[in-house]
């Protein structure tokens, strides 16, 4: 292929926005999440008994809250994204279509990536951080003085906006090799992607338990799945939920830990697994064009 | 002239079905070649191929390039229209305008929203909420604005009535068709395109049964129609298929001696579909 660069980017764009008018979720999810929230700010009980000395602990536990909320919804839904995005138009033939452009193979799965591993988390930051601004708001005109006020400090939004950039940058090279397999299944698969996606890694799991008694793929799996905040954050971090008490009325400037993370081993090693995932699912979906 | 497809021993096999089996064939320029065949006969895996969908065995280049390695570039001179389906359904008509402008550098927008101007379809629609003929329309406009060197047609009237289906031929030859132009079209329905095509490519198990210019089947067939008593000696003269009808038998020949043939009955060239179902009946017996 000999596309000139800047004609590889304008597809990539072309693409992106493609994605957008396709799942309108990734921006309508969030927005309704927000409004959700809001409406909670507006009509919920927000005289809680703040004692004093944790007024400001109360106010970081509350918007971090909501950011784990946003990435919460935002996982599972990049989890459905991920496994749908190279299936959908192989099941409806809508591929025939899109294939009859020139636009290669790897611009379309470089941009399926990219939405899902930074326009989603860049669109659900943006609206959480708006939803959190205009909560933030509401709520220190209804509540106490103690509690509105300990949300209006300009080191805890910067410490959000950190820790929000902190979290997209690392989760995207962290769970590549997730995001990886899952388009892979989604490239390949040509019905049922939800158990393609889970009974292989399981029968090797169970094949290597049993034949073999040992049980290096699980813990490789499950390390990559639940062990991102061991790696990316310091040791107290990981029960965010601890936050409201007292103690860690501290900063998230304590939590990130992105010497750790950039120097384990694992990252890197996860990170070129992605690559080589990515680059089969460019193989993949190549060569395939027919479902069901 | 060069080619603008060009095949050689084009095989394609699918576990143990071979669905192209060393396929020769050669496409000029500004020709419109129907590729007809029965189900199942290579038809679509030959598109496939053609628009670089799928790997193959043997040689295959279409304008100069190979197509499995190099689909996106092809895609910039070769445009593609499967049956109706193919159009997502949650695209809007506008956008699909904007998309393929955005990622096509020889579509030319003004010329797309004009043949949509003299539809009844609204640009703010998505094309679920239009019906097949209209979503036709639209994936025709969107073709026809592409400055292409080769159209491909897979099935591209399946699932429409009779207006619908007229209407896109008519668009087909008077606002499209041009010598720049080459248009490969593969339907099992041939009476319906019978009167467009320029060249016949019968396809069956794999192998092409029949690669003719249309100008051409005057001279290489001939059907009579032959009364009871003359039957022994028209049969004798080697038909490659004959059928009863209507009292008189009709024999089929292959380049046919055409003052001897004369003499058993009434001589005529055959029509495409009746020269297909002669020549895929007799393979079949």
């Amino acid at each position: 292929m000999t596309t000139p660069p800047h004609a590889a980017l304008n597809n990539t764009l072309w693409l992106i926005r493609r994605e957008l008018w396709e799942n309108r979720s990734i921006w309508l999810m969030p927005l309704i999440l927000g409004g959700l929230l809001l409406l909670a700010a507006l009509f919920g009980r927000v005289d809680i008994e703040v004692p004093a000395h944790a007024g400001s602990g109360v106010g970081v536990s509350l918007l971090f809250g909501f950011s784990i909320t946003f990435f919460l919804v935002m996982s599972i839904y990049s989890t459905w994204y991920l496994l749908d995005c190279l299936y959908t138009d192989r099941k409806d033939r809508s591929v025939l279509f899109w294939k009859s452009l020139p636009v290669s193979d790897t611009e379309t799965v470089l941009s399926k990536l990219a939405t899902a591993l930074l326009v989603i988390p860049v669109v659900y930051f943006v609206v959480a951080d708006l939803t959190s601004l205009l909560i933030a708001f509401i709520i220190s005109v209804r509540a106490s003085s103690l509690l509105g006020g300990s949300l209006w400090r300009m080191d805890l939004w910067l410490q959000l906006q950190a820790l929000w950039l902190y979290l997209i940058v690392t989760l995207a090279i962290w769970y590549l090799p997730v995001a990886g397999w899952l388009m892979l299944v989604s490239a390949w698969a040509r019905r049922a992607v939800m158990l393609w996606s889970i009974l292989p890694p399981l029968a090797l799991y169970l094949a290597e338990r049993w034949f073999l008694g040992t049980d290096v793929l699980g813990t490789q799996i499950a390390g990559r799945l639940f062990g991102y905040i061991a790696v990316a954050f310091h040791a107290r971090a990981d029960g965010l939920a601890h936050l409201d008490g007292p103690a860690v009325a501290a900063s998230a400037w304590d939590l990130m830990n992105p010497a750790a993370f950039l120097s384990n081993a694992a990252t890197w090693a996860g990170a070129a697994v992605g690559f080589a995932l990515i680059y089969g699912v460019i193989q993949v979906r190549y060569r395939r064009t027919d479902a069901g | 002239m060069t080619a603008i497809i060009e095949a050689h021993g084009l095989s394609k096999r699918y576990g143990a079905h071979l669905a192209l089996d060393h396929a020769d064939f050669t496409i000029q320029p500004g020709r419109i070649v129907g590729l007809i065949g029965p189900n199942g006969a290579g038809k679509t895996t030959a598109m496939r191929a053609i628009l670089g969908l799928t790997p193959y065995e043997g040689s295959l280049s279409v304008l100069g390039r190979e197509p499995f390695r190099e689909r996106a570039a092809l895609m910039r001179d070769v445009c593609f229209i499967a049956d109706v389906a193919v159009l997502p359904s949650w695209l809007r008509v506008d956008r699909a305008i904007d998309f393929v402008g955005g990622v096509h550098p020889r579509f030319r927008r003004e010329r797309a929203l004009e043949l949509l101007a003299r539809t009844q379809i609204t640009r703010k629609q998505t094309l679920r909420e239009l019906s097949k003929g209209m979503k036709t329309q639209v994936h025709l406009a969107l073709a026809m604005a592409i400055d292409a060197k080769l159209l491909v047609l897979d099935e591209p009237t399946l699932g429409l009535d009779l207006l619908a289906r007229r209407g896109f031929y008519d668009a087909l030859l008077n606002d499209y068709m041009d010598a720049s132009r080459t248009i490969l079209i593969t339907t099992h329905q041939v009476e319906e395109i019978e009167n467009l095509l320029t060249d016949v490519m019968f396809i069956e198990r794999g192998r092409i049964a029949l690669d003719c210019p249309v100008e051409e089947l005057g001279t290489r067939f001939a059907v009579v129609a032959v009364n009871e008593d003359q039957t022994e000696t028209a049969r004798a003269a080697k038909p490659f298929y004959e059928r009863r009808m209507l009292g008189k038998t009709l024999f089929y020949y292959e380049t046919p001696d055409l003052q001897k043939l004369g003499a058993f009955g009434e001589l005529h060239t055959p029509s495409i579909a009746d020269l297909f179902v002669a020549k895929l009946s007799r393979q079949a017996a």
